[in-house]
C-alpha cells in the first residue's frame, strides 16, 4: 500500500475515532435531511398555493359580469410568481420580494406580501435550506474534524519521523488531503442526494443543476484545500482552529453582510414615494387627457380626426374616449418603463458591486452562483417583474381597444338613467384575455449567469491550492 | 489593585487576546456607524417628503380649483405618513430596511394601499443587517470563545495549574479576576461606542442601560457556557471546537428551526387573500344598486345619512362610499391576518426566553421599535390617520361643499 494511502486511513481512522468527530457528522447530515425534507415541502406548499390563488384570480376576472372595458381596467388582474424547480434547494430572494403583484391600469404596483414582513423576527436569522447548509455550516464541520491534520503531527513531533520512515511531504500531504477530502464528499453527499430528488421534478433542468453541483463541489474543495494549508502553516493545532475559525466568521458571515451596506451607500436607491411623485410630475408634464384644453391631447385629437378624415369626434368610426385611453396607457407606461429601468439599474450596480466585493470572499461568489442558477436572484424577481409589466400593458391595452370598439361614443358619453346599461360589453370578453403565464429561462440562460460566481470559487480554488503546494515544499523545515 | 494591573499586563502581552479586543471594538463601531448611516438615511429621506409633496398638492390644487369638485380633490391627493428611526434604530435596523417607513395614502379603500412595500434591493436585505445587534448577537459570542476557552486548559497544558492551584487561597480570586478582566474587557469593547452613539442620538437613559445589560448577560450566558465546558477537562481545541458548535447551533441552526417551525405552526392567512377580497367587494359596487352601497354605508356611518339622495349621473360620495364598505368587509380578515402576524411575533419572543441569541434580537429590536409590532403599530397610525382624511373629505363630498384652493391647507396632517 503506497503511503498515500496509508497515510489518508490513519488519518480517517483517527477521525472515526474521534467520538465528537462522529457526533458532529452525524448531525450535519441529520440537519441536512431536515433541511431538504423542510425546503421541499415548504416550496411545494408555496407553489401549490400560488397556483390556487392564480387560478382562483383567474377565475374572479374570467367571472366578471358585463361591464365598461375600463371598468376592468381598474378591476385589474392579481398574478402570483411561480417558484422554480431549483428553489426547493436555494430560495434565494424569494422570501423578500413578494409573491403577488395586483395589475391595473394607471399605475405600476410593487409586488407585495412578501414572507419576510410575515414572518416572525427568526426570518433574519436566515433560512434552513439546503444551500444553507452547504454554504455555512459544512465548512465549519470540515475545520472542526481537519485543523489538526498536520498541525497536530508537527505538535506531537510525529512529522519527522513520518518523513525519516520514507513518505515524501507531498505525499503526506495528499494523503491527509485525501482523507479530509473523503469527509467533504461524505458531508456532501446529503445535500446532492435531496438534489437528485429535486432534480426528478417534471421541469427541473439539467444545465444549471450541473453548475450548482460543481460550484458546491469546489466550495468544499477550497475549504479542504485551505484547511490544510493552514494547519500546515501554523505550528499549533490550537492556532489553526482558532484561524481557521476566524476565517470562516470574516468570509462566510461579516462580509456577506457588510457588502451591501457598502453597496447601497454607493448606489442610492430611489424610494417609492420620490418615484411616484416624479412620475406624476411628468404626467403633468406631458399632458392630461382629462384636460380638454390640454396641448398635447389637442394635437392628438387632431391627428386622428385627420387620420379617419372627419371633422368631429362624434363622427369617428370608433369611440374616441377608448382611443385616448390608449393613449394615455401608452404614455404612462412608457414612464413606468423609465422609472422601473432607473431602479433596476441601481440593483443591478448594488449587485454587481457586491459581487466586487465577492472577490474577498468566495462565500459571496458561491451565493450569486447558486441564486443564479436556481433562478432565485434578482435577476429572476426582475425577470417576473418585466413579464408581469409587458402582461399588465398588453392586458390593460386590450382592455381599451375593446373601449374603442365595442362602446360607442355616444354611449360613453351619455349621463341618462339608462346609460350605465348601454356602456357594458358583454362578460365573454373577459373569458377571451390571455392568461398570464411565465415563462422560466432556459437552463443555459441560467448556467450562464451563474458562471461569474464559479470563476470567483474556482479562482479561490486555485489560489489555495499554488498556496498549498509551496507550503507543502516547505513542510518540516525549521 | 497591583494584581488586577499584572493581570492586564498578562492579557495584553499575549497577541491573540489583544487583536481579538481591538477588532470586536473595531467592530461594534463598524456597526454601529453603518446602523447611524441607514438611520440617517431614513431621516433624510422623511425630510425630503415636504417639498415635492407640496409641488404636487400645489399642481393638483391649481387644477382643481377649476371644478371645485371635493370628489377630485380626495381622488387625487395622497396624503405623506412617515414612522421616523427611534433614538435607538441604528443599533438594531430589524424590520425597517424591507418593510416601508414612508408611505403615502389617499382617501380611498386603505387595504389595497396599506400593504404597499417600498423599493428595496432584495439581494442586499438576503444576509441581514450590519448593525450592533448583529455584531453583539453574532459576533460578541465568538470572541468570548477566543478569549475563554483555554483560560483552565491553557494553564493546564503549560503545566502551570497544579502551581496555582497550590498557591494558598488565592485560587477562586485568581480565576475570578482573570475571568473578570476579560470579562469588563470585551463588554468595554462592546458597550462603549454604544453608550457613547446612543448619547449623542438622545435615547433615553433606561433604554441605554436595559441594552447594557442585556449586553453583560449575554456575554456572561457565552462566559458561563465556556466556564462549563472548560469543567469536562478537554484540552484548549477540544474546547474551542465544542464551543464553536454550540455558537453554530444556538446561533444559526436553532432560530432557522424556530422559523419553520413558527411559520408552520401559525398558519397566517395570506395577505393577498385580503387584496383578492377586497378588490372582489369594492368593484361589486358597479354592479349592484347604488343605493344598495348607500344603504349599508349610511348603517355604519349614520352621522352622513342627512345627505341628499344620489344624483342620476356619478357622485364621488357613492365612490368614497363603496370603497369604505370594501374595507369594511374584510375587516374580519385584516384582524385575523393581524393576529396570525402577532402571534407569530410573540412566538419568537417566547422561543427568545430559550435562545439567548433570539432572545437579545428581540430585546434589542422591541427597545429599537424597529420589530414587527412596531410595524403594526405605524400601520395603526396610518390608519388612524386615514379615518381622519376620510372624515374630513366626506364633510365636503356629503354636504356637497366645494372644495376650493385654499381647502388643501386645512387636510389633516399626518402626525408621527
Amino acid at each position: 500500500m503506497s503511503p498515500l494511502r496509508l497515510i489518508a486511513r490513519d488519518e480517517l481512522r483517527l477521525m472515526l475515532r474521534n467520538r465528537v468527530a462522529v457526533i458532529a457528522f452525524a448531525l450535519l447530515v441529520l440537519l441536512t435531511l431536515v433541511a431538504v425534507a423542510t425546503s421541499w415541502s415548504h416550496q411545494r406548499g408555496v407553489a401549490e398555493l400560488r397556483a390556487r390563488q392564480q387560478a382562483a384570480a383567474e377565475a374572479a376576472f374570467d367571472a366578471q359580469p358585463d361591464r365598461h372595458p375600463h371598468r376592468v381596467v381598474h378591476y385589474g388582474h392579481f398574478i402570483f410568481r411561480p417558484l422554480g424547480p431549483l428553489a426547493a434547494f436555494d430560495p434565494g430572494v424569494d422570501a423578500f420580494t413578494g409573491n403577488s403583484m395586483f395589475l391595473e391600469g394607471h399605475r405600476q404596483n410593487s409586488a407585495n406580501f412578501g414572507d419576510v414582513r410575515q414572518s416572525s423576527l427568526l426570518v433574519r436569522f436566515g433560512q434552513l435550506t439546503p444551500a444553507f447548509v452547504l454554504q455555512a455550516v459544512a465548512p465549519l464541520l470540515l475545520i472542526f474534524l481537519g485543523f489538526g491534520v498536520i498541525a497536530r503531527e508537527r505538535e506531537r513531533g510525529t512529522l519527522q519521523p513520518l518523513m525519516l520512515q520514507g513518505a515524501s511531504r507531498g505525499q503526506i500531504v495528499a494523503g491527509k488531503l485525501g482523507a479530509l477530502g473523503l469527509v467533504a464528499l461524505l458531508a456532501g453527499l446529503p445535500a446532492m442526494l435531496g438534489f437528485a430528488l429535486i432534480a426528478g421534478q417534471p421541469d427541473a433542468l439539467a444545465a444549471p443543476m450541473a453548475v450548482i453541483a460543481l460550484g458546491y463541489a469546489a466550495w468544499l474543495a477550497l475549504w479542504t484545500v485551505a484547511i490544510v494549508l493552514v494547519s500546515a502553516l501554523v505550528r499549533r493545532s490550537r492556532d489553526a482552529l482558532l484561524a481557521l475559525l476566524a476565517v470562516w466568521a470574516v468570509v462566510v458571515v461579516l462580509l456577506p453582510r457588510v457588502a451591501p451596506d457598502i453597496a447601497s451607500a454607493a448606489y442610492p436607491l430611489a424610494n417609492r414615494l420620490q418615484t411616484d411623485i416624479a412620475i406624476a410630475r411628468d404626467l403633468r408634464g406631458m399632458g392630461d387627457s382629462h384636460n380638454p384644453d390640454d396641448p398635447y391631447f389637442a394635437r392628438f385629437k387632431q391627428s386622428v380626426l385627420a387620420r379617419y378624415g372627419v371633422t368631429r369626434i362624434e363622427d369617428l368610426p370608433v369611440n374616441y374616449k377608448g382611443l385616448l385611453a390608449l393613449e394615455g396607457e401608452k404614455m404612462t407606461s412608457s414612464l413606468f418603463d423609465r422609472y422601473a429601468g432607473e431602479s433596476f439599474a441601481a440593483q443591478a450596480n448594488q449587485n454587481a458591486l457586491v459581487s466586487t466585493i465577492g472577490m474577498l470572499s468566495p462565500a459571496i461568489g458561491l451565493r450569486d452562483l447558486s441564486m443564479a442558477a436556481a433562478g432565485t436572484d434578482f435577476t429572476g424577481h426582475r425577470r417576473f417583474l418585466e413579464q408581469a409589466e409587458a402582461y399588465r400593458y398588453d392586458l390593460v391595452q386590450r382592455l381599451n381597444r375593446l373601449q374603442a370598439e365595442a362602446v360607442s361614443y355616444a354611449n360613453d358619453t351619455a349621463g341618462d338613467a339608462g346609460a350605465d346599461r348601454r356602456k357594458r360589453v358583454s362578460g365573454n370578453h373577459w373569458q377571451a384575455m390571455p392568461e398570464f403565464k411565465f415563462r422560466q429561462p432556459d437552463g443555459a440562460t441560467l448556467a450562464d449567469a451563474a458562471l461569474p460566481g464559479l470563476a470567483v470559487v474556482l479562482m479561490w480554488l486555485g489560489a489555495v491550492s499554488i498556496l498549498l503546494f509551496l507550503a507543502t515544499r516547505r513542510l518540516g523545515v525549521r | 489593585m497591583r494584581l488586577w494591573m499584572h493581570e492586564l499586563r498578562l492579557l495584553l502581552r499575549a497577541r491573540l487576546a489583544l487583536f481579538a479586543l481591538l477588532l470586536l471594538g473595531a467592530l461594534t463601531i463598524a456597526g454601529i456607524v453603518a446602523g447611524i448611516a441607514e438611520v440617517e438615511r431614513q431621516r433624510t429621506a422623511i425630510e425630503a417628503i415636504a417639498k415635492p409633496q407640496a409641488e404636487d398638492i400645489g399642481a393638483i390644487a391649481a387644477w382643481v380649483d377649476k371644478s371645485r369638485d371635493p370628489g377630485s380633490a380626495a381622488y387625487y391627493s395622497f396624503h405623506p405618513t412617515w414612522d421616523p428611526p427611534s433614538p435607538l434604530a441604528f443599533a438594531a435596523i430589524g424590520m425597517r430596511d424591507v418593510a416601508p417607513y414612508m408611505l403615502r395614502v389617499r382617501a380611498l379603500g386603505l387595504e389595497a394601499q396599506v400593504h404597499d412595500g417600498d423599493n428595496f434591493n432584495p439581494q442586499l436585505a438576503l444576509p441581514g443587517r450590519f448593525d450592533f445587534a448583529f455584531v453583539l448577537v453574532f459576533l460578541a459570542p465568538l470572541f468570548v470563545i477566543a478569549l475563554f476557552h483555554d483560560l483552565a486548559s491553557g494553564e493546564r497544558e503549560a503545566g502551570r495549574a497544579r502551581m496555582l492551584d497550590a498557591l494558598p487561597g488565592t485560587r477562586r480570586r485568581l480565576w475570578l479576576r482573570r475571568g473578570g478582566l476579560r470579562f469588563a474587557l470585551l463588554f468595554v469593547a462592546l458597550a462603549l461606542p454604544f453608550a457613547t452613539a446612543a448619547v449623542l442620538s438622545g435615547a433615553s437613559l433606561v433604554a441605554i442601560l436595559a441594552i447594557l445589560s442585556v449586553t453583560a448577560a449575554y456575554l456572561l450566558f457565552w462566559i458561563a457556557l465556556s466556564v462549563l465546558v472548560s469543567r469536562l477537562r478537554w484540552s484548549s481545541v477540544a474546547n474551542a471546537a465544542t464551543l464553536a458548535a454550540c455558537w453554530l447551533v444556538l446561533v444559526l441552526v436553532l432560530p432557522t428551526l424556530g422559523h419553520v417551525a413558527i411559520n408552520r405552526a401559525i398558519t397566517v392567512d395570506q395577505g393577498a387573500e385580503i387584496a383578492l377580497a377586497q378588490r372582489e367587494a369594492v368593484n361589486r359596487a358597479w354592479d349592484i344598486p347604488r343605493e344598495e352601497t348607500m344603504r349599508r354605508f349610511y348603517a355604519s356611518h349614520p352621522h352622513w345619512a342627512g345627505s341628499p339622495p344620489l344624483p342620476v349621473d356619478f357622485h364621488y360620495k357613492w365612490y368614497f362610499a363603496f370603497h369604505q364598505v370594501g374595507d369594511e368587509s374584510v375587516a374580519d380578515r385584516v384582524r385575523a391576518y393581524r393576529t396570525g402576524l402577532e402571534q407569530r411575533g410573540a412566538a419568537a419572543r417566547t422561543l427568545g426566553w430559550v435562545l439567548p441569541s433570539v432572545g437579545v434580537q428581540a430585546i434589542l429590536t422591541r427597545l429599537a421599535q424597529t420589530d414587527l409590532s412596531a410595524q403594526l403599530a405605524y400601520q395603526d397610525r396610518i390608519r388612524a390617520y386615514h379615518a381622519r382624511l376620510r372624515e374630513f373629505y366626506y364633510g365636503y363630498l356629503f354636504n356637497d361643499r366645494p372644495f376650493c384652493q385654499s381647502d388643501f391647507a386645512a387636510a389633516p396632517r399626518f402626525e408621527p
